[in-house]
């Protein structure tokens, strides 16, 4: 009832690619940039029993120095600014950067406001954006395999 | 009250609120008076009102003890920046006169703590982004401070996080001194998957001795941004204000335009809104039960938790199009006729029903959770009162304070409740309180699904007149929630003022945590589960 059969045909393929690109295990930080909360909580649902991914090696961790993928969220308030950059320095490369969320793009509902930067790309260099407001946890898991399968294009061009 | 109507320059009636102008001479006699004496401080702020009158207005908020009415203290500041402080007499004042001071630059006379609360060393002094005419090339300083060059090159890595780390930083933090005592800084970036916030903790051993958060990280400039859009349109920043709360506080938003622009809801909008305030607690609340397990290392719980919260986030995405609610009110209304899906509505709640009910036999059997809960970070009711916490929070220290009873509103006065409050002001009574809340929601939800109502989804919106103001409010699972809307000569917003129920609870949070330990520092934030973003805005 939970998950429709569609949404589990992404799981086959998430699997692979991070078994292939990540040696099984794809580690990830989230970021709250100033997101209203909402994208956290759809990070969190992604580990219940539901969702559930650890199975494919997926996980949230504690320090960006464990991290191969920052998840970042929320139109990056000025006063987390500072924060994320240093956030995004402490992350070992080659690193990924996964802005999550409308406002993540060029700070959706809040863009002009004065207190925002207006979107991630103005802060740190972003490689995919996942948009919802929130996307739910299911998309962000289909965002997920589509990055996956955009790295393995560029792993196989780089072999040839 | 007729001591308040003697020294009063002025007195307004508009609906349940009535707007009582005073002198700064009598301003602080009359809030203590209120306060002490007639009701309970909700809420204060500050307009730039000098484009109508000249003035700046300080606006108090109170609601009156045993009825539906709100009194609101105004003082108008002509050609003055600065007023009578209320924190002495009213330590709930504290973070509004903070605030006011913040962004409207008005000094609160006499204030003992006026250090920066919501802009940080990002935004330089002397610029008061909520005042009329801050413009926006005073936006610019930021960049220019930023986003120097070489910071901006991510590759000149050792270069650059020796300038980041060298940052300038004017913020003080309390200091504790003593033999044996050390600081722990956390945060901003967390290490779970939560918002940022700075918590400055002074310990002995083991024992929090001092706690000192700094929040506002993810100030957004909400407020402002507000009058930049056209009151229909302010429905979605409104959702967008704190994440789990977005139908209670765009219902709030809704609720303060109509109320201002005289706008009769139907029936069937008011079963509709009443419902899905019903369905967010619901989740909420059976979320935060689960989540309080994660606090104490009880996978199970929290991982049941979980799931039950889950197929509540499923139903709200089939009634709403949203998991979150999002896109259900506009002024005027709602869009979607939830009614019509009754048997989903009915069949997930009797799973979830179920669920509940082992998860909470499962939770109150296993004696080494509820072990970690009980005498754990304790807010004493006479500390709740003094620092006027609202909401979950509030009941569990024995303050009887629910705004679906205080002042009905939608159909709240047709339904049978009883707010649920608890003695102890521990993590355990915040969690039994959260279990009695959910139980109330399923049996309201039950209630309203009994009979049908009439009328269309929406009614049309109204012309707003000039310079009209109306206050709006609701409950959400946090606690009350305010908004105060006012109209500008074009009709569209000249200043809105939210108050989120996480601005009055997180400076109660040190006092809970004083003396505990600092492992259960988590268990004692997750029992009050406050917004970041909804402080913040």
């Amino acid at each position: 009832m939970i998950i429709s059969p569609e949404d589990k045909a992404h799981f086959v393929d998430l699997q692979k690619g991070i078994d292939s690109i990540f040696g099984r295990s794809l580690r990830i930080r989230q970021v709250d940039a100033g997101s209203c909360n909402a994208c956290e909580w759809e990070c969190t649902a992604l580990t219940n029993p539901v969702y559930d991914i650890q199975r494919f090696g997926l996980d949230f961790v504690a320090s960006p120095r464990h991290a191969d993928m920052l998840l970042v969220t929320g139109p990056v308030s000025k006063q987390m600014e500072l924060a994320l950059r240093k956030t995004y320095l402490a992350t070992p490369g080659p690193r990924i950067v996964l802005a999550c969320g409308d406002c993540t793009v060029d700070g959706g509902v809040y863009k002009g406001s004065y207190a925002v930067t207006n979107g991630v790309a103005n802060v740190i260099p972003v490689d995919f954006y996942i948009p919802g407001c929130p996307p739910s946890p299911m998309r962000i898991l289909t965002g997920i395999r589509k990055l996956l399968a955009v790295l393995i294009g560029k792993q196989a061009g780089e072999m040839m | 009250m007729e001591r308040v109507y003697k020294k009063a320059v002025g007195v307004k009636k508009f609906l349940n609120e009535e707007y009582i102008e005073v002198g700064a001479d009598d301003f602080r006699d009359i809030c203590t008076y209120l306060e002490k004496k007639q009701g309970a401080f909700r809420l204060m702020f500050a307009a730039d009102e000098r484009r109508i009158d000249g003035t700046f207005k300080i606006y108090v908020v109170f609601s009156i003890h045993g009825k539906d009415a709100f009194a609101v203290i105004v003082l108008p500041l002509k050609d003055a920046l600065f007023y009578p402080s209320l924190t002495v007499n009213i330590p709930a004042a504290h973070w509004y006169e903070r605030e006011i001071k913040d962004l409207f630059g008005l000094t609160a006379e006499r204030h003992p703590d006026l250090r920066r609360l919501v802009l940080h060393d990002a935004f330089p002094a002397e610029v008061y982004p909520l005042r009329k005419d801050h413009c926006f090339k005073e936006r610019e300083w930021v960049r220019e401070k930023i986003e120097d060059k070489k910071i901006r090159s991510y590759e000149d890595k050792k270069d650059t996080t020796s300038q980041l780390l060298s940052f300038p930083t004017s913020y003080s933090f309390m200091q504790v001194e003593g033999e044996g005592i050390y600081e722990i800084p956390v945060g901003p970036v967390h290490a779970g998957i939560i918002e940022p916030g700075h918590f400055r903790f002074s310990a002995v051993g083991e024992t929090i001795f001092f706690l000192e958060p700094r929040l506002f990280y993810t100030h957004k400039g909400t407020e402002k941004h507000f009058e930049g859009m056209s009151f229909s349109e302010g429905v979605k920043l409104a959702e967008r204000v704190s994440g789990t709360s977005s139908f209670s506080h765009a219902t709030a938003y809704c609720l303060a335009v109509e109320r201002m622009s005289g706008i009769e809801i139907t029936e069937k909008a008011k079963a509709v809104r009443t419902l899905l305030l019903e369905l967010e607690r619901l989740y909420n609340n059976i979320g935060d039960i689960g989540n309080m397990c994660a606090g104490t290392g009880l996978a199970v719980g929290y991982a049941l938790g979980a799931v039950t919260k889950e197929k509540l986030m499923q139903l709200n995405d089939r009634l709403t199009g949203s998991r979150y609610l999002r896109g259900a009110n506009v002024i005027g209304g709602v869009t979607k006729d939830v009614f019509q899906q009754a048997d989903d509505i009915l069949n997930t709640l009797d799973i979830v029903t179920k669920e509940y009910k082992s998860l909470m036999k499962l939770l109150l059997g296993t004696i080494s959770h509820v072990e970690r809960l009980e005498n754990t970070g304790r807010l004493s009711k006479e500390l709740a009162q003094k620092l006027g916490v609202t909401g979950v929070v509030a009941r569990a220290s024995g303050i009887n304070d629910d705004i679906r009873k205080a002042h009905p509103h939608l159909l709240y006065d047709r339904l049978y409740f009883e707010p649920h409050t608890s003695v102890r002001g521990d993590v355990f009574a915040r969690m039994t309180v959260r279990a009695a809340e959910v139980e109330c929601s399923i049996s309201m939800i039950d209630t309203l699904m009994e009979s049908g109502y009439k009328g269309e989804l929406a009614t049309a919106v109204k012309d707003i007149r000039p310079y009209s103001h109306a206050l709006g409010y609701t409950e959400t699972p946090r606690g009350s929630v305010f908004y105060w809307v006012m109209s500008d000569e074009k009709g569209r917003p000249m200043r809105v003022k939210l108050r989120s129920p996480s601005f009055c609870n997180w400076p109660a949070v040190p006092f809970a945590v004083h003396g505990n330990i600092v492992p259960d520092f988590p268990l004692c934030n997750k029992s009050f589960n406050l917004s970041y973003s909804g402080c913040d805005m």
